[in-house]
Parts: C-alpha cells; structure tokens; sequence
C-alpha cells in the first residue's frame, strides 16, 4: 500500500534527484569552461614563460661575461635549460594560424642558444672581442624574441577570438539558462506539490465531510473514497463504525420499544388495581358484613342465601389479591365455579354451563383473573339480553405443547369487524363497564400476550347470530422473553 | 478554482520549459572546439620570407600577391615582412629575425647599405640560407646573394633615354634627380640612360642628388631650377622623389612645358600619371616578380634549377606615356 510517508518520501526523492542532476550538468559544464580557461591561459603563460627565460638567459650571460665564475657559468645552464624547456613546451601550442611563426619562434631560440653557446666557447678561448659581438647578438635575439611573442600572443588572440567570444556567449547563456531552469523548477514543483497535497487532501476533506453527515445523525450515508493510502483504511473503519453504530441505534430502539410496552403493562396493572381499590372501600368491612350476612342467613335457615354470600366473599378475596402475579389454572377455575354459582341464582334456569375439564392440566400457571372476566363477557353478552338464556360451555384439554381453553357461548355473536377492533385493543378507554371485577376483555387480552410474549395466544371465533368461542392456547412452557 | 490552478500552473510550466529547452540547446549550440591543431597540409613546405621596405604600396601588394600565388602553388609557406616608408633599421632587424628563424629562402628588396651586405654575406651565407633579391638588386660581390629577380634597371634607363633624345628632338638640357642613397637600381638607371644620351651631344644631362626627404627634393628642385632656367625636361630616377619634384615644379611653372619621366614603383606615381603631371612612366611587372622569385626558390631549393643565373632573371618593362592613357 502506498502510504502518505512512501508519497513524501518519493517526491522529496524526485526533487533531490532533479537538483543533482542540474548540479552534476552545470559542474560538468563549468569544470569543462574551467578546463578551457586553463589551457588558454597555459598557452599565455608558456609564451611568456619563453620570453621571460631567454631575458633571463641574457642577464645571466653578461653576469658571466663580467665574471666569469663556474657558479655563473652554471646559472647560464640551468637558465639555458630553463629555455628549452620552455622551447619543448612551446612546440606543443603549433596550429594552423601560427605556424610558420612559431617555427620561426623556435628556430630563433635555437639561434639564442647557439649564440650563447659560441659567446661562452670564445670566451674560454679568451677572445673577449668575439665573445661580446655574439653576446650582443645574443640580447639582440632576446629582444626579438620577446617581440615575437608579443606577435604569437596576438596570433593568439586573433586564432581565438571567435571562440573566445564563443565562451563569453556560452557563459552568458550559461546564467540565463540557470535562470530559465530555476524558475522551471520552482513552478514544477509548485505543480507536483499542490497535485501531491491535492491527492492527501482531498480524501481527508471527503472524511471530513461524512464525519459532518454523521455529526448531524445521518447514518444512512454510504462513506466511499478511492485512494491508496492511510486515509481509505481509515474511511474503511470509519464506514465499519457508522454500521455497527446504526445497528446499535436500531438495536437501543427496539429495547426502547419493549421498555414502553413494559410500561404500560405496568400502567395496566395499576389501572385495574386503582379499579379494584375503587370498589374496594373497605374490604375488611365488606368481608366482616358479607361474613354476618352468610352466617345470619345460615342461623335464619335460608342455606342458599349463605352459600351465596360466601361464593361472593370468596369471589371478592380472589379478585383482590390475585391481581399481580401467576396463579394456578385450578385456583382460576375455583374462582369460576364460584362465579357460576353466583350468576346461577341469578339466572336460575337461563344460564346452562357446561364444563369439560381435563383435570391433569389445572397445574400450569397463568396470569389471575383472565378466564373469569371472558366468562363474565359472555354472561353479559349471551346471557343477560336474551329472555330464554343461553348455554355457555367451558372447554379445558391437552393439545401436547399446548393447554387449549374454549369458553363458548350461543350468543347473537360478533361482528368480524368488531372482532378485530377487540383484538387490536381499541376498546381501552371503556372497557371494564358492567363486569364485576372491573376488568374488561382488552385487559384480558394485553395482559395475556405480555405474559405469554405472543400474539396470538387468544383468538375468538364467531359467526353473527350463531354464538362466539373464545380460544386460549396456553403454551405449557413459558416462553422466554 | 483547482482546475484553473493546475492549467495555469502547466501553462506556465510548459512555456518555461520551452523557454529552458532553447535556452539550453543554445548553450549547447557552441562548439567550443579551439582552433585546429597543426594541419599536416603543407608541412613539408619551404619556409620563405619575403622582405620590403615599402609595405602595402601598390607595387609590392602586387609583387606580395604573385609571390602567395607561387607559393600556394608550389606548395611553399610564405610571409610577408616589411618596414613602413623605407625604415631601413626594422627592414634590417627584420632581416635578422629570417636570418635567425632559420627559414628556407629569404626574397628581399635590395639595400646597397653595409648592414644588409653584412648580414646577407655574413649571417645568411653563414647559416646557409639564400637570399633572392627581388625588384631592387645590390651587386653581388657585396652581398653574396643567390639570383636577382626584377627589372633590368640599364634596359629600363636606356628606355627613358631614347624617349627623351626622341622628345627633346634631340636638344635641350635634362635633369636627372637622383637620391643620395647609392642603390644599385639607380645607380644601373643612371647608367642606361647617360649611355643614350651619349649619342646625342646636344642633349645636356644636369645629375642632381638630392636627399631622401620631401624638404630635400624640394630644395634641390628649386635650385636646379633657379641655376637651369631653360631644363625641358625631368627624369626622377628614384620614383619615391617624383611626387615632391612635380609638385614643386608645379608651383614654379605650367607642368605641361617640361617632360617628366620616372619609374613606377612608387605608390604616388600612378595617381601622378593620370592626372598628366608626368609624360611617361616606366611600368614593371611586380605581379612577375614575386611569381618568379618564389617559384624559383622553390625550384632551387629541390635541385631543379641549378645554378642560378648570377645576373638575374629580368621581367618585362614598358613604357608607359601619359597621352596613351584614356
């Protein structure tokens, strides 16, 4: 992967390798102009060199003429020398221009050497005369020579003139050229620079902006960026958190939603508490009178009237207490004999109840007060309004996984519509009205499905005019949650 | 705004780029290669040296331009060296500097003086180097020189003799200015035309020697003409007086009475000529000259013209007349 480093690190690279390879160039070229400058002014130098050797060369004869010592005689030597060294030298500057002057030139060295050579032999022989004649010569070559260098160096300077001119245009351009490549570089740079930070901005601006979107709650927003370094693994993770944020969101939300439907169970429970609280003045009092009421009508001789006082007190007791938690289905069908025998004094013959009852499954649990008020509701339904009563039968069976209880009436029935209105609970606000224990059917319903966490543990089958059943499927293991 | 930048910015990268490449292919453009080293065309060439008093005259450019024209031909190196308006102390060290450059062959206008004799004789026969004289001779006993190449001066004096007798009809009085520098070519002109002149009793030559200078020849011209009213005629045997002496006698009397005659190796002469100051001319081949001295070196110094003619080998003269002129 390329990473941010790797980028910086290559353009700082390109741009070292640029400037050595400017600097290797103009080394190169200025070493080569050095190169030239050098031999130019070796070849002046040589030149002189020439002239000022053959001056010296003369002085040192007529030191030696005056005094004619070995030490002079050496000086002349290595003066001699000196010369034609220079001579050997000088051979080497020959081109096409200069020639026949430089032959000229070395032809009349030799002749300076000759001449001193023979002034030096003549004065050992001790003829002065003859040796001072060729030592006059011999300055007289030295001049010359020094003229001719004079001549050379002007030869020289015209040979070369073009192309000394040639290296001051070259070294000019040479600065221009430095100035063109300078300001090339600069804006290069300038370009590849904002073209790199572009290419590490840019994604980090796009981060930047989805992180604004996620600020602001949007976590719909898909966060995708195409780059090939650091910054789209962080995108990446970036885009892996707003998922797992969303979910989580989603998640706290519907927590949020049982949390609610907990509530209102709860708020439900307390409704029908404040009920019975309501109707509940003084229960003490109402036992402790139902009580003397019983036992009076026992002592007067009226047995039924007592035995009905006592299923009422019974039935009172129960729905007090049993309000909040489980009880068994045996105590809730208790309670319901004993509210049949209530409404059967009432409705002597009118009222038929049937009971098939499998025994063995009155152990599971279920919430209080749930079958009495269903049985209530028929009661009021099927019962009451019509003149020669009804018959309500009350189903308890084994269905394997399931306890299947079906109180079934013979009714005027209800609507499929009314059916519906029931089961999606919008009868909350008047419901209650007319049964004994304040608990109305919407209640049985919810409080129900919250036990059991499902919905359709009670469902109502009805045709108009034919009667209704209620079904409960109580499931023997409660389900968890 | 990003976009705009980046074109900008590529823009301005691309023109200087291009500004860089020019500049860059200029810098490069120079060939600095020095002059070429030693060309081995002409190495074994002769190295020659042709020496006048008289740099850039008419007449020695011409003897200068057939002599590179020999050389280039026969393959020969030659330089030209010279003094300005006859400085015979630089035309002498000039000399010398040949002498002891140690060249092939040394082509030098004559000088009758003791310094040439010395160092023609004594240095270049010494160092075995010849020595062609060239236009101007010096005898050869004096200066040992190999050859003469140039004008035959006795011929050409015999020339202006005969046109003089022929003018003057044979009578009259004649000056005859000569330089007091003792040169062989004069010296030969004299001669030549004294020898015609001979045959005509009536015709009186007058010599009159005059120095080198203008003030000099002015001088003389003026005294002669003072002495000898009635001269018809002026022969400057030394063309360098000629312009001096017509000028004088210009301003003493109508130039057309008098015949003047010279020689045409001086510089002033031509002009001289074509403004009809003068009624005639000597005209030389200097062209031939320079030609012939070269290609003879070159030819002795190979063997192939051996000997030399002691006395010289001459080139055309003519007489050149004023009234001859468009």
């Amino acid at each position: 992967m390329n990473t941010v480093q790797k980028k910086i690190l290559s353009l700082t690279a390109i741009v070292l390798f640029i400037m050595v390879a400017i600097w290797f160039i103009l080394t190169y070229y200025n070493q080569k102009m050095q190169d030239q400058y050098n031999d130019i002014l070796q070849r002046y130098l040589q030149m002189n060199e020439v002239s000022a050797s053959s001056q010296q060369l003369v002085t040192s004869l007529n030191n030696y003429i005056q005094t004619p010592t070995s030490s002079k005689l050496s000086n002349v030597e290595s003066d001699r020398q000196r010369l034609l060294d220079a001579q050997l030298q000088i051979a080497d500057l020959r081109n096409n221009s200069n020639r026949f002057t430089l032959t000229n030139y070395l032809n009349l060295i030799d002749s300076l050497v000759d001449s001193t050579n023979r002034s030096i032999r003549l004065l050992n022989e001790k003829n002065n005369e003859e040796a001072l004649n060729d030592f006059t010569e011999a300055t007289r070559l030295s001049k010359y020579i020094s003229e001719m260098t004079l001549t050379l160096l002007g030869t020289e300077l015209q040979t070369y003139d073009q192309f000394y001119r040639g290296m001051i245009m070259q070294s000019v351009e040479l600065k221009k050229l430095g100035v063109w490549m300078l300001a090339l570089i600069t804006f290069l740079l300038l370009l590849f620079t904002y073209w790199f930070s572009l290419s590490i901005t840019r994604p980090i601006q796009r981060l930047t902006q989805a992180a604004r979107e996620l600020s602001r709650g949007r976590f719909d927003t898909h966060i995708e960026i195409y780059a090939n370094d650091e910054i789209s693994f962080l995108a990446k993770t970036f885009d892996r958190m707003r998922i797992n944020i969303n979910n989580l969101i989603s998640e706290i939300q519907t927590k949020a939603q049982l949390e609610s439907e907990l509530q209102k169970n709860k708020l439900l429970l307390q409704e029908s508490q404040l009920r019975s609280l309501q109707s509940q003045i003084n229960p003490h009092f109402l036992f402790n009178t139902l009580d003397t009421l019983s036992k009076k009508a026992y002592l007067e001789g009226s047995v039924e009237t007592s035995d009905l006082l006592t299923s009422v007190a019974r039935l009172l007791r129960y729905n007090l207490k049993r309000l909040d938690r489980p009880v068994t289905l045996y105590e809730e069908v208790r309670v319901l004999r004993e509210y049949i025998f209530i409404q059967k004094t009432r409705f002597t013959e009118r009222l038929r109840f049937e009971e098939e009852v499998d025994e063995a499954c009155l152990h599971v649990q279920i919430p209080g007060l749930t079958i009495q008020p269903i049985i209530e509701n028929a009661v009021i339904h099927a019962i009451e309004p019509l003149e020669e009563g009804g018959t309500i039968t009350f189903r308890v069976r084994d269905e394997g996984s399931e306890i299947i209880i079906e109180i079934e009436d013979e009714g005027s029935g209800i609507s499929e519509e009314k059916i519906s209105h029931i089961m999606e609970d919008r009868f909350a606000g008047q419901e209650g009205d007319g049964h004994s224990t304040g608990i109305g059917f919407g209640n049985v319903i919810n409080r129900l499905r919250l036990y059991y966490g499902r919905e359709d543990v009670l469902a109502i089958q009805s045709q108009v005019g034919k009667g209704t059943k209620v079904i409960l499927k109580l499931p023997k293991e409660r389900e968890a949650g | 705004m990003r976009k705009l930048v980046i074109v900008l910015l590529s823009a301005i990268c691309l023109v200087l780029l291009g500004f860089t490449l020019s500049s860059f292919i200029h810098v490069f453009h120079y060939n600095l290669s020095a002059p070429a080293d030693v060309g081995s065309t002409n190495k074994s060439g002769y190295r020659l040296i042709l020496i006048t008093q008289e740099m850039d005259t008419p007449f020695w450019d011409k003897v200068e331009y057939g002599a590179s024209k020999a050389a280039a031909k026969y393959g020969a190196e030659l330089e030209v060296w010279g003094s300005y308006g006859t400085n015979q102390e630089d035309f002498l060290k000039y000399m010398e500097i040949a002498i002891a450059s140690k060249v092939d062959g040394i082509l030098v206008q004559g000088l009758n003086t003791d310094g040439f004799n010395q160092l023609a004789t004594v240095k270049a026969a010494g160092n075995g180097i010849p020595i062609f004289t060239i236009a101007n001779d010096v005898p050869i006993t004096d200066s040992l020189r190999r050859t003469y190449i140039g004008s035959d001066h006795y011929k050409a004096g015999q020339m202006i003799g005969e046109q003089l007798a022929e003018d003057l009809g044979h009578k009259g009085k004649v000056v005859l200015m000569i330089s007091d520098h003792q040169e062989d070519f004069q010296s030969k002109r004299l001669d030549g035309i004294l020898q015609i002149l001979k045959f005509y009793p009536d015709i009186e030559p007058i010599t009159v020697v005059a120095g080198d200078t203008r003030e000099k020849v002015v001088a003389a011209t003026n005294e002669v003409m003072n002495k000898e009213p009635k001269v018809a005629a002026f022969v400057s045997v030394t063309a360098n007086n000629a312009s001096a002496m017509v000028q004088e006698i210009g301003k003493r009397a109508q130039l057309s009475r008098f015949h003047i005659y010279s020689f045409d190796d001086s510089p002033e002469i031509k002009t001289l000529l074509k403004e009809k100051k003068m009624s005639g001319i000597i005209e030389q081949s200097p062209e031939m000259m320079g030609e012939l001295g070269v290609q003879l070196m070159v030819q002795w110094l190979q063997g192939v013209t051996f000997p030399l003619k002691y006395e010289g080998y001459y080139t055309d003269i003519r007489l050149l007349k004023a009234d001859e002129l468009p």
